[in-house]
């Protein structure tokens, strides 16, 4: 794996964030919150934007022709597959997974890549705020399932100690490896992961995740602009 | 239909101040409601940053100490 599948497996994983968050823009739990939910959903479609220009600088484009026909290529993560049903999953996708994006985000601020270095500089400023929104609806008191999906996908999404994250760290190319940024994603939200047996061997390494799945057909469709959300029947 | 409330928990009113240079002073643009100062600095970011402000702050409403009120003499 290079640098660019790490910026592609982020961005093709931001986009789906944005668009996740942007489902609850009139479904959560206040008129503030909805209004949070629609303001990170933006930033993080952005975000997937910037991410997406930087894959021609790096030199090197993952991005191939399935990527028009094929939901699997995508490289998100399975909690992403599905539109959230409750609160809960929101708050556990914002406090934890968000803040693990912006975690190897930083680990790219501080590497040694320039157009990295300064593309993605301004992203860590915006998701302050997201990260502010996810651990307070967090410290209020959340069903811990999601909470605990969400802390295995992070875990996993930042690969095994000895991988190609692991190599990347000492090339200088990221300023941290899995276990740093694991800690790292530990201290920011003052909290322990859940003790966690991960089945490396059967880890996908490209998409980052350590399950089959995608999105369905239509919201694949509606991602490539050749879609729309149509009103839901009253 | 969508029923909207304001907060839920313990609800919190912040007053959103900010200006959009430096010549000028702070400006209330409005206010949020959260139950804490992390959610309400979200909040603020997310409701009203709609314009290029170089600066924005909130204050807890019930930190303001008012001098006297629209009425009174």
């Amino acid at each position: 794996m290079s640098l660019s599948d790490l910026v592609l497996s982020i961005a093709d994983n931001k986009q789906m964030l944005g668009l996740r968050y942007a489902e609850w823009a009139t479904r959560a739990p206040s008129l503030e919150a909805d209004i949070a939910a629609a303001a990170m959903g933006l930033d993080d479609l952005g975000h997937s934007r910037v991410l997406y220009g930087c894959l021609e600088p790096l030199g090197e484009d993952p991005r191939g022709l399935d990527r028009e026909s094929d939901p699997e290529s995508l490289r998100a993560l399975p909690y992403f597959d599905e539109p959230w049903s409750e609160w809960a999953q929101f708050v556990a996708a914002n406090a934890i997974l968000d803040a693990a994006f912006t975690v190897m985000i930083e680990a790219c601020v501080n590497g040694s890549v320039e157009v990295l270095q300064h593309r993605l500089r301004k992203m860590l400023i915006e998701e302050r705020y997201h990260f502010l929104h996810g651990r307070s609806w967090l410290r209020s008191g959340i069903n811990p399932e999601p909470l605990n999906h969400a802390w295995r996908e992070a875990i996993e999404w930042f690969g095994p100690p000895d991988g190609e994250i692991a190599a990347l760290h000492k090339g200088g190319l990221l300023s941290m490896g899995p276990p740093h940024l694991r800690t790292r994603l530990e201290e920011q939200l003052e909290t322990r992961a859940p003790k966690l047996q991960i089945d490396w061997k059967s880890w996908d390494g490209v998409r980052r995740r350590g399950r089959p799945g995608a999105i369905d057909r239509r919201t694949f469709e509606m991602l490539r602009g050749l879609d729309e959300r149509k009103p839901e029947a009253v | 239909m969508t029923t909207y409330k304001r907060v839920s928990g313990d609800a919190v009113e912040y007053e959103v101040f900010a200006r959009k240079t430096r010549a000028e002073p702070l400006h209330q643009v409005g206010s949020v409601v959260a139950p804490d100062d992390d959610l309400a600095v979200a909040y603020a970011r997310a409701t009203y940053d709609e314009e290029r402000w170089c600066e924005m702050a909130i204050v807890r409403k019930e930190h303001v100490i008012e001098l006297w009120q629209p009425g009174e003499p």
